[in-house]
């Protein structure tokens, strides 16, 4: 018996759904019934008897997590391998199980570092300059949410397919090569838009800002080097006992 | 004021769904929606200032693995709409320095108060996620549909609370204090907004730089050549 093809409408369907992946993350099951919802049309169009169907749709209730756009990749993986088991080729629920586990872990490695570590920083940066540079429009949140999403939902679109047509193998070809070589390309982009951001912090324009500002610029930055080194206090506890010291030094100057 | 203030209400549900339960495509993050409101409520300086000093700093607070951020989604749009409330239609400028200070002040503390409450409803998408299981096997497919919009409706309700909570408290609680102190506020905002921008930035740099000496170097080449080109002119 072959393992029953998808169509692309049932793949796009599962696309579409993937962005209620995290409608219902928990500590306990994560991303489980998100996943589940999402691969959804595929055990519809996959599975044609009603128990069979609900039995493999309770089973991706269970425990999952991986980065939310690369969870596109596992999902049309694992839409394959459910063809594959409605054949009676594929693996049984354990296998299923510690595929998912597998392929979870394997995203979440390369996908936090892409997109948590890299583009949404670097996406933030950019359009943080361009709101700098440009304030009287809104270009600022246009570049940060234009760079970030075109190639998030392009991602998560496109992944599906990707994972269906590859397979639990999805990360082993050229892909994950051209998902590292942007990390790489992201961060030194990064650093440039940075470079050029704290320069623009200096003397926007051109017009050197007074002294005393530009010693704040450069201390906060000094100040935020170090503090990065440690994980606590958080970046957020950092500003606020800052803004406090700031709030201080101003109360107790005179005049 | 009223309607300014629903649609802030409104965007600060919607910025609560981007952020995590549905889509995450960053329409969150406070530049985005300071952005959004400063076209609301008519006043974009005052929202560009505020939303730049947030965004420097939510960009560095991610969401790894179960790890619960701060809620910058939420601080980002209960900030800068406290900022544009007490700065509405006021044309003192050190009153409206005070005003942007107060914001990004509420800002910082709207994303801290967010974790206890994303982590409780995390807890609640726990029961829902063992009803799904429950109902699919006894027969109702529509479980993970029903589950996932409840999850999202439950995201949205908390933003929408949150997000009133400190607007509430910051344009009543903070309105006299920036009317009276704007001189000694507006004087600590011209100081503490580089600071926090250039806190901000360092934490973006570490996550690129990840002590590698040829990126620090690309900074600091990128650095110093804008540097000269702004000061200098381009050649």
């Amino acid at each position: 018996m072959s393992a029953p093809a998808l169509r692309n409408g049932t793949l796009l369907r599962m696309a579409l759904r993937a962005n209620l992946l995290q409608a219902t993350w928990n500590f306990e099951r994560q991303q489980g019934v998100g996943w589940a919802y999402a691969l959804q049309p595929a055990l519809d169009a996959i599975y044609r008897d009603p128990e069979t169907r609900r039995e493999r749709l309770a089973e991706h209730t269970a425990y999952f997590n991986t980065q939310p756009t690369l969870a596109s990749l596992a999902l049309g993986a694992a839409a394959r391998l459910e063809a594959e088991r409605a054949a009676g080729a594929g693996p049984d629920a354990g296998g299923m199980a510690r595929v998912k586990a597998a392929l979870g872990s394997t995203l979440a490695a390369l996908g936090d570092r892409l997109f948590w570590f890299s583009l949404r920083p670097f996406a933030a940066a950019l359009g943080v300059l361009v709101a700098l540079a440009r304030p009287e429009a809104p270009w600022g949140a246009l570049v940060l949410w234009g760079v970030y999403a075109s190639i998030h939902l392009a991602v998560r679109f496109l992944g599906v397919r990707w994972g269906y047509a590859g397979g639990p193998a999805v990360l082993g070809g050229p892909l994950r090569a051209r998902l590292e070589g942007l990390v790489t390309v992201l961060a030194y982009g990064g650093c440039v838009v940075l470079g050029v951001l704290v320069a623009y912090g200096l003397a926007p324009g051109g017009e050197m800002r007074p002294i005393a500002v530009q010693s704040t610029l450069a201390g906060g930055l000094g100040l935020g080097l170090v503090s990065a080194q440690r994980a606590r206090p958080s970046p957020t506890q950092w500003a606020l006992g800052l803004g406090a010291l700031v709030i201080l030094a101003a109360w107790m100057r005179r005049g | 004021m009223t309607l300014p203030f629903l649609l802030t209400l409104l965007l600060g549900g919607v910025a609560a769904l981007d952020a995590t339960p549905v889509a995450q495509t960053l329409l969150s993050q406070p530049l985005v929606t300071s952005t959004l409101l400063g076209i609301l409520w008519g006043d974009w300086s005052t929202a560009m200032s505020v939303g730049v000093v947030l965004q420097i700093l939510a960009a560095s607070t991610l969401p790894i693995g179960a790890r619960t951020p701060e809620d910058y989604a939420t601080g980002g749009v209960a900030g800068t709409g406290v900022a544009l409330a007490l700065a509405h239609g006021v044309t003192v400028q050190p009153w409206r320095d005070a005003a942007e200070l107060a914001g990004a002040i509420v800002g910082m503390l709207a994303a801290t108060s967010g974790v206890p409450l994303i982590r409780w409803q995390r807890r609640r998408n726990e029961g829902l996620s063992r009803w799904c299981e429950a109902e699919i096997l006894a027969g109702n497919e529509r479980a993970p549909a029903m589950a996932s919009l409840a999850g999202a409706a439950m995201a949205f309700a908390v933003g929408v609370a949150l997000c009133a909570a400190w607007l509430a408290a910051g344009t009543i609680g903070l309105r006299g204090i920036v009317e009276n102190e704007s001189l000694r506020l507006g004087r600590a905002w011209t100081l503490a907004q580089p600071l926090w921008l250039g806190f901000g930035m360092a934490q973006l740099l570490h996550a690129f730089v990840q002590r590698r000496l040829t990126r620090a170097g690309v900074f600091g080449a990128a650095l110093v050549g804008a540097w000269l080109t702004l000061v200098m002119g381009a050649p």
